[in-house]
Order: structure tokens, then C-alpha cells, then sequence
């Protein structure tokens, strides 16, 4: 029985829900604002840097990641989590070269079933979290486990090949552009629309920030947890061929740390791990810098063990140095009360 | 309650799926033999090394799928020794893929943007990588795969390795001589899938055909990890109540195994096939005076060093160069073992200021 | 009125030891399916060895849990606990004493870091721990040079691998002495029952005045220390051969957790009910392992049990 909120704690939830949005644009810009120095200074401090083949060569290995990140950003601003992405995504490698075999003909068909087979994940996550009040967190982690064994269990080394035109898609360049680019510009164009224009998204983003609330205002929580977690599973299929092309072969193990460096990239990008706030702009060019880093990296002959203690610094000052003045929760807080400090 | 007949169909159903496509795995084991016959003729091929050809000076580029294990670290360290004496190699750099096998393909595409002269390599997974390597080959690199697997490839110009099934294939007789023909064992293998596991195991069904006295009870994978070795040992104690051998060419499993086995008490009787040189498995040999070894030599780093130099001269190189394995009877052990050094160690002739940190 | 009080109650007790009535109920189809294992004592303590050092960690990381954060650190952490502490040791018995406070130290610093930066940015420990832990493995890499340095003191292992009567490992009754410690701490001191009131509410215990920074903060040096300790057991069990060894642990650790009944809201938890997640999953590991199975089907299963506990736990909450 909630009592009609009064004019000003109206005035003060609009204050708050522009700060909010500032402070998302403010950090979105933060990545890119960083993405755009640091690409400036690796051009003039790091040799081989600024080449075009270089530069597409960033572009083309952060793509599949992107996808993924992109299905992450919508199911964390909804409010829960999905660990599940990187061996949803290994599975996908897997099933697509081997069930295709290299044969351009199946590569629709094949496809078009692994991204089904995704959904189906998706809806199952959704149907476990709205009936039975699992939290994602754990039931993702549970669902990783049973996706991984299931890969394992099925083959133990490399099966089939990739058809060719999913290895140019995820390799070639089409005048000078990597098609893998071009391809992640677009979904990204498209996940933006959805977030920010549609009814799906406003009401996805609701959820995110409020579940009760939402749900008292009508928004059908349950089916907007649906689309988020399906949202996901997509984001990892589809990666998982854009890797599959770029593998040529279904190797097992190729989605591990997928799902985690997803959820950095959306961190990072402005995503709220406690949901209602994201940005799709800011998980793209998150992704992009992860991926200069790395190829700063290697171009600057960094030990591979100082990269992997830079990536992990470099993540906690992120977090640190942009951290809102709003309390955040654990991820898949979905059920919890947002009362912590 | 009411109940929830959803969701025993979706854990039933995924338990069914594995169960199910475990299956499947035996027709993909069987086309995992090789023609040796066919093999052999390609690694004696010649490699067509004019189009690498060029001056110095060089730098050599090394595309660890992994840094994560002793012995890839001793390779590592005999590229570096090797270069250094080499004048007209300038730089060493190195990339870890950290079994990744996208970050390895990003990895050799940095490594071609800067410029090196040749690419040493070992994989993650060695399809994954070809169309990676192909590229550095179109821009006049050449590849040389280092370590344990012979791979017969547009993307690889010529191999350094260890011929993995002659490996098995020493370890399993010598294990045969000293079982004395009869009794019931198990093998202990790498990570499932790799060229190792593959003809580790070919290599013992192989000699066993030989040996109808031997029965072997089962083919685990211990994934090259100590302790999954010895809870995989445990466990198999439990189902057979006699185990007279264990068939693991790996030292570092092995010991894992023997563990298991002191703990049951069931380690007097034991007969261990060789492992390989690995310091842990050493010591292990010295104090019990049985096992022995079938050299995995790490110098494979300064090996492919040396063919890739070769290449880039323009002088003749096979596809395929084995560095033999040497046995080590029990009774040598000592000469090899280093007490003073830790278990995750190898025996090598590296000099002082290139061997690991101790 | 009452009836429905009382059914609520009832469930609440279910759900805080429903985790003992699983591992009764599985250990009793584990005996009835393998009895040659499952009832001969040596091979418990086999299992009870085994699951020792995921155990001891994640006793550590339940305080953090029931605090309403996470540590996905501590497989960091033990992986470089167990490599420092060999190369401290350096073969030599002398060493020992040193070798292990220098470790817990280095440990409990570890922590005290997570501490620092979950005071900085509260409510983000998700991925601020996994962030420290990439630090971590990279300060192992640059630490060991990729290689499992250090030569563990003669007499170290053979002491805690022995058996009392024949039957329990010494490691395995560390574990359940130091299970045992701090599930007293959790009831009976002041800092335990903080721990649960600030994992209930934590602005409310702000404004009674509760420390929360310094709890908060203790509670994730103790979960370094714990993985420390952790690390210790690791070398203990089997020697450490790799600078990975802890990989995977804050995964395994965070099931047991779960499954004993701690939830990621926070506020509830009990050591007891960790440990025995602990011997659940591992029991079933097992199992699976000796009827024969494939190895990777242990996946499958630990998936499977961590979601239908979950499920259960739910369902058994599920009026409040």
C-alpha cells in the first residue's frame, strides 16, 4: 500500500536521476576520454603502434570480447549477472566447427541453431531465477560448471573447422576495415537503441535499479528478466562465432575468462554491478582499451607476468578512481533490499 | 510443496547430454593415430629456406601458448642462452598466451607488427594458430614449433620436438622389462587431447599387444598437476584392490602417484615406469633406487634457436628435427638429480646466469 | 497466526542445517554405492585431507560473506602462500617456524588490501576482488619466474600427511580445530555478532554506531590469513608443483559456502554449515571419480548440486 509520493520527494527523485545520468555521462566519457589519450600517447611513445594493420589488429582481436561484454551490460543493468558467457561461448566454438566441418553451406543453419540453443540457456536462467528466487549469481556459476563438464564430456581436443566465410568475417578487412569491427559497431548501434529508446529498455533498466518498485509500477519484471538473461546468452553466442572463425577450429577451453573480463568491461564502461544504470558507449570503449593495453603490452615487451599484475591494478584503480556517490550492492541483487550502505 | 518437474528435466537433461556425448568420444580417439610411416617422411622433407633468407641483425620472437610450467621455462631460458651466442641476435621477445589460444593468435600478430625475424612457438592449441602463422610466414617469418609434437603445416616452417610416441615407446618397454612381462596397471597421461596424451598412449596399447601378460585397468588424465595425480591415484586404489604398475612417462605425475601409493601402504611392491628428468621425480628415483627416466631434454628451446638461425641463413633444414630422448637407469639417477634444487626443476646443461631462480 | 510463526521458525532451522542432513544423506548413498571406500576408514580420511585446503579458505571468506561482500582473491592468495612459504623453507627444518609466520603475514597483508580498498569503495567487492586477485597471480608470476620455487623442510609434510590411529590425517583434524575455533568466535564473541548484525543491515548498524569499516576491514585480513593458511595446507597435502595451485579454489570455496547456507545478502552463515559444503562437494567429486565416470562429469555434478541447493534454499526461505 504505498502512499502517492509527494511533489517534492518527485523533485528530488528527478535531482537525483540527473545526477545520475551525469555522472554516468561523466564516466562514459571517462573511458573514452582515456581510450582516446592513451591510444594518442601509444602512438607517439610506442613503435608499431600506429600502423593501420595495428590498429585493426586491436579492433578484430577485442570484437568477440565486445559482443559478449555488450550481453553482459544488459543483463547487470537489469539488475543480475551471468557467469555462465564464457563457456556458453566455448560452447558455441565448439558446436559450430564441429557440427559444420568447414562446410559454408551449414554455416546459416548452424548458426542459426546456436544462437537458438542460446536463447533456450537464457530462457532456463530466467525461468530458475523468476520461480524459484535463485541468485544469478550462484545459479550462473552452477550453470558455467554444468556447460563446462558438458564440453569437456563431449570432446577433449579441437573438432572440425570453422567455414570460411565465418573465418572472413571474423579475420578480413573490407577496404581497410576490419569486418569484425564493423559488425560490433552495429550490434552496438542496435544494443544502444534498445536501452535507451525502446519500452524494453527503460523498463529493463527500472528493474535494474529497483525490483520491487518496478514491479509495483507495473513493469513485468519477470518477462524484462527473461530478455536480459536471453540478451546475454546472444551476446556470448554470437561471440563465440566471431571466435570460432578466428580459431578456425572448435577448440574446448576457448571461451575461459570470457565471462570475467566482460563483467570488467562493463564496470569499467559505467555499468552499475547493482543495476538501473549502464552504458553501452562506455562498454565499447572499455573493451577497446582493454584490448590497446594488451597491445600495448606486447609491443612494449612487457613480461607477461607484469601484464597480468598491470590488468588487475588497472582494474581497481578504475573502480576506485570512479566510484559513485550512491551505495552499490553485490551483483545479482535483484531480491535483496538496496538499503546497504 | 508442488512440484517442480521443469527443473529435474533440465538437470537430468544436461546430466543426460554429457552422459550421452561422453559417448561420442571413443570414434574421435581413433582417428587420433598417426601413420608413422607417412610422418616419418615428412619430418625428413626440406624446408625451402631462400625465401626467409636475410641479414641480420635478428630478433627473435617467442609465442608462449603458456608460461606456467617448469619445463617451458627451461626452454624459454635455452632460446636465451642460445641467442646470446649469437652476435647478430639483438633481442629475445617474449609473449604468454597463458593458454588462451585467441590472446596466442593476438599474440603472434603483435609479434609480426614488430617486426621479428622468426617466431619460436609452442601452442595452445596448434589448429587455432595455423592461419596466424600463415601470416607471418606471408611477411617472410618463419615459425618453428618448439617442444613435444610434430606439426606438418603450411604455417609451420620446421619443428624442434620430442617424438612423443618413440618417448612412450622407451618408457613402455623399459616398463615391461621391469614389471617382468605380467600383472595389472594403469597409465597416468597429460592433459587429454594434447600430442603427448595422444601417443603417449598409442605408444603403450602398442608394446602392451607384446605383453598379453599385462592387463591395463584403466587410462586417466592427470593433467600434468601433482595433485590431481595423486587423487586420481587414491580413487583408483579404492576400485582395484591389485595394482602391480603404473605406465606415467611424466616425473611430475608420477610423483603424485608414488604419494598415493606410500600412503596406502601399497608403495613396497610398486613397479613405476621411467618418468622423465623432472628434479622432483629425481630425487624420488635416488632415495627408492626404482622408476627411473626417459629424458624430456628442455634444450628443445636451443634446438629450434639454432634451426631457425639456420633458416634465416638460408642454409638446409628438415621439417622435422627429433631431440632424442635418452634413458636414465635407476642406478644413474644420481648424476642427474640436484638435491639442493626444488622439485620443479630440470637437469640441463644451462650455465649458471641463464638458469631459473631457485 | 502462531501456526504460520512457528512454521517459519521451523524452516529457519531447517535451512541453517539442512546442509548436515545432505551430507548425511549423500555420505549414506556414497556407502551404499561404493562401500569398499566410503566405509573404510582410511579412505574419509583420504577425503577429509583432500578437502582441507578449500576448506580452511573458505572458512576465512564466510566471515566476509556473512559481512554481505566477497573474496574471489583467495585462489591468488593461496597460490602465492604456497610458493613463498617452499622458498622459505628452503629444504631446511630449521626454517619452519619462520617460514610459516613470514607466510601468514604476507597472507594477512594480502587481505589488509582487500580491506583497504573495499573501505575505499564499499559494495564493490565483486570486482575489486577480482581485480586484486589478477595483482596477485602476477605478483606470483614475477615472484617465482613461472617456476614452483622452493624446497618444502623435510619432516613438514610427512607430519601433517600422517595419520592418528591410523585413520585421520593431522591435516584434516587442523581443519576441523580451526572450523571449530571459529565458529565459536562467530557465537560467542562481540566481534561475531557484529560481523552478523552489519551483514543484516549495515546502515542501520552504522547509525547504532558499530565500527563498520574496522569490522569490515578484519574481516577481510582473516579471509587473507585463512587463504594463507589455505596455501599451507596445499603444500602440506601434495607439494606445490605449480605457481597455480590455487587456481579455481575461490570458485570451489564460494560452492561450499553457499551450500552450507550463507547467502550473498549477507546476515546469515555459519562455519559448521561452510565446512560441510566442503565435505559435500567433495564426497561427490569422488563418487564420481570411483564409480568410474568420466572425470569431467565431476563438472556436471557440482553445477548441478550448487543449483538445486540454491533452489532449496530458496524454496525453504521463501516466505519471509
Amino acid at each position: 500500500m504505498a502512499a502517492p509520493a509527494a511533489p517534492g520527494r518527485h523533485g528530488a527523485a528527478l535531482a537525483a536521476h540527473r545526477r545520475h545520468a551525469a555522472l554516468r555521462a561523466a564516466r562514459s566519457a571517462g573511458i573514452w576520454g582515456l581510450l582516446v589519450l592513451g591510444t594518442m600517447l601509444a602512438a607517439v611513445l610506442v613503435p608499431g603502434f600506429a600502423t593501420a594493420t595495428n590498429l585493426g589488429n586491436v579492433v578484430t582481436q577485442s570484437a568477440a570480447l565486445g559482443l559478449v561484454a555488450l550481453g553482459q551490460t544488459f543483463v547487470i543493468a537489469a539488475g543480475l549477472i551471468d557467469l555462465s558467457v564464457g563457456q556458453l561461448l566455448g560452447l558455441t566454438v565448439v558446436l559450430t566447427c564441429a557440427l559444420s566441418d568447414g562446410r559454408g553451406e551449414l554455416l546459416l543453419p548452424v548458426a542459426l541453431g546456436v544462437l537458438a540453443l542460446g536463447a533456450v540457456v537464457g530462457s532456463l536462467h530466467a525461468w530458475l531465477v523468476n520461480k524459484l528466487a535463485i541468485e544469478p549469481l550462484i545459479l550462473t556459476f552452477g550453470s558455467l560448471s554444468i556447460l563446462q563438464g558438458a564440453i569437456f564430456s563431449y570432446t577433449d581436443r579441437s573438432v572440425g573447422r570453422a567455414p570460411e566465410a565465418l573465418r572472413w568475417i571474423a579475420n578480413e578487412r573490407l577496404l581497410g576495415w576490419p569486418v569484425a569491427g564493423a559488425l560490433l559497431v552495429l550490434t552496438a548501434l542496435g544494443a544502444h537503441l534498445l536501452l535507451r529508446r525502446t519500452r524494453f529498455g527503460l523498463r529493463l533498466l527500472a528493474t535494474g535499479d529497483d525490483g520491487e518498485s518496478a514491479r509495483r509500477a507495473g513493469v513485468p519484471v519477470a518477462r524484462i528478466r527473461w530478455g536480459a538473461f536471453v540478451l546475454s546468452a546472444l551476446g556470448a553466442v554470437a561471440g563465440g562465432l566471431l571466435v570460432a572463425g578466428r580459431l578456425g577450429t572448435g577448440y574446448p577451453n576457448a571461451g575461459q575468462g570470457f565471462e570475467l573480463d566482460a563483467i570488467v568491461a562493463a564496470v569499467l564502461g559505467g555499468t552499475s554491478l547493482a543495476g538501473g544504470r549502464a552504458s553501452i558507449v562506455g562498454t565499447i570503449g572499455a573493451v577497446l582499451l582493454l584490448g590497446v593495453i594488451a597491445n600495448v603490452l606486447n609491443l612494449l615487451e612487457v613480461s607477461a607476468f607484469v601484464q597480468t599484475l598491470a590488468k588487475g591494478a588497472i582494474v581497481v584503480a578504475a573502480i576506485i578512481a570512479t566510484r559513485a556517490p550512491r551505495s552499490q550492492v553485490r551483483p545479482g541483487a535483484a531480491h535483496a533490499p538496496v538499503a546497504d550502505a | 510443496m508442488r512440484n517442480h518437474p521443469s527443473r529435474r528435466t533440465f538437470v537430468g537433461g544436461s546430466l543426460a547430454f554429457a552422459f550421452g556425448g561422453s559417448s561420442l568420444l571413443a570414434p574421435l580417439a581413433a582417428h587420433a593415430q598417426v601413420d608413422r610411416a607417412a610422418q616419418k617422411k615428412q619430418m625428413a622433407e626440406p624446408v625451402d629456406t631462400a625465401k626467409f633468407k636475410k641479414a641480420g641483425p635478428y630478433t627473435i620472437g617467442v609465442a608462449a601458448g603458456y608460461m606456467s610450467n617448469s619445463w617451458v621455462v627451461f626452454c624459454l631460458q635455452h632460446v636465451r642462452w642460445e641467442a646470446s651466442l649469437h652476435k647478430d641476435v639483438k633481442d629475445v621477445i617474449v609473449t604468454d598466451a597463458a593458454f588462451n589460444p585467441g590472446k596466442q593468435v593476438a599474440d603472434i600478430e603483435d609479434l609480426i607488427a614488430k617486426n621479428v625475424s622468426m617466431i619460436i612457438y609452442w601452442p595452445v592449441d596448434e589448429k587455432a594458430i595455423q592461419p596466424a602463422l600463415e601470416k607471418a610466414i606471408a611477411k617472410g617469418i618463419p615459425t618453428i614449433n618448439a617442444g613435444g609434437g610434430f606439426t606438418y603445416s603450411p604455417g609451420t616452417t620446421s619443428n624442434a620436438f620430442i617424438d612423443q610416441y618413440v618417448l612412450g615407446e622407451m618408457v613402455a618397454q623399459h616398463f615391461m622389462t621391469d614389471l617382468g612381462g605380467k600383472g595389472k596397471v594403469f597409465a597416468m597421461l597429460p592433459i587429454a587431447g594434447t600430442t603427448a596424451a595422444v601417443d603417449q598412449l598409442a605408444a603403450l596399447k602398442d608394446v602392451l599387444k607384446k605383453h598379453p601378460g599385462v592387463e591395463l585397468l584403466s587410462a586417466e588424465h592427470g593433467d600434468w598437476n601433482r595433485a590431481k595425480a595423486k587423487q586420481i591415484s587414491e580413487n583408483l586404489l579404492q576400485r582395484y584392490p591389485k595394482i602391480d604398475g603404473v605406465y606415467s612417462p611424466a616425473g611430475q605425475m608420477s610423483m603424485g602417484v608414488v604419494e598415493a601409493f606410500e600412503e596406502a601402504g601399497r608403495a613396497k611392491s610398486l613397479v613405476m615406469s621411467p618418468g622423465d628428468e623432472y628434479n622432483g621425480w629425481m630425487k624420488w628415483v635416488v632415495k627408492n633406487k626404482k622408476g627411473g627416466a626417459v629424458t624430456f631434454p628442455t634444450r628443445a628451446g636451443q634446438e629450434a634457436t639454432k634451426l631457425g638461425l639456420k633458416i634465416l641463413a638460408g642454409q638446409p633444414v628438415p621439417r622435422g628435427l627429433v631431440i632424442p630422448s635418452q634413458y636414465i637407469a635407476p642406478a644413474e639417477a644420481a648424476k642427474y638429480a640436484e638435491m639442493d634444487k626444488p622439485d620443479d626443476w630440470w637437469a640441463s646443461n644451462l650455465p649458471a646466469g641463464f638458469k631459473p631462480k631457485a | 497466526m502462531a501456526s504460520r510463526l512457528a512454521t517459519q521458525a521451523l524452516r529457519e532451522l531447517v535451512s541453517r542445517w539442512a546442509i548436515l542432513g545432505a551430507l548425511a544423506l549423500l555420505y549414506l548413498a556414497a556407502a551404499i554405492l561404493s562401500p569398499d571406500a566410503f566405509l573404510e576408514p582410511a579412505y574419509v580420511g583420504n577425503v577429509l585431507r583432500q578437502a582441507a585446503p578449500v576448506a580452511i579458505a573458505a572458512i576465512g571468506t564466510t566471515l566476509v560473506m556473512i559481512l554481505g561482500g566477497v573474496d574471489l582473491s583467495i585462489g591468488a592468495i593461496i597460490s602465492l602462500s604456497a610458493v613463498f612459504c617452499a622458498v622459505q623453507m628452503g629444504g631446511d627444518a630449521a626454517n619452519v617456524g619462520p617460514a610459516l609466520a613470514a607466510t601468514l603475514l604476507l597472507a594477512a597483508g594480502l587481505g589488509a588490501v582487500n580491506g583497504m580498498l573495499n573501505i575505499a569503495s564499499p559494495g564493490s567487492s565483486f570486482i575489486l576482488t577480482l581485480g586484486s586477485a589478477l595483482a596477485f597471480y602476477g605478483l606470483t608470476q614475477l615472484y617465482s619466474g613461472g617456476t614452483a620455487r622452493g624446497i618444502v623442510a623435510p619432516g613438514f609434510r610427512e607430519f601433517f600427511n600422517q595419520r592418528l590411529g591410523d585413520v585421520l590425517p593431522v591435516l584434516a583434524l587442523a581443519m576441523l580445530l580451526i572450523a571449530a575455533a571459529m565458529e565459536l568466535v562467530l557465537r560467542t564473541t562481540r566481534f561475531g555478532r557484529q560481523i552478523y548484525l552489519i551483514g543484516s543491515n549495515r546502515e542501520a548498524a552504522r547509525l547504532a554506531g558499530l565500527p563498520v569499516g574496522g569490522v569490515t576491514f578484519a574481516c577481510y585480513v582473516i579471509s587473507g590469513l585463512f587463504a594463507g593458511l589455505g596455501g599451507i595446507a596445499v603444500l602440506a597435502r601434495s607439494g606445490v608443483s605449480s605457481t597455480f595451485t590455487g587456481r579455481g579454489f575461490e570458485f570451489d570455496a564460494l560452492a561450499a559456502i553457499v551450500l552450507g547456507g550463507t547467502v550473498f545478502s549477507g546476515g546469515r552463515g555459519t562455519i559448521v554449515g561452510t565446512v560441510a559444503g566442503t565435505l559435500v562437494l567433495f564426497i561427490a567429486f569422488n563418487l564420481v571419480n570411483i564409480l568410474g565416470f568420466n572425470y569431467n562429469l565431476q563438472l556436471v555434478l557440482k553445477g548441478a548440486i550448487i543449483i538445486l541447493a540454491s533452489a532449496a534454499y530458496a524454496w525453504l526461505g521463501r516466505e519471509r
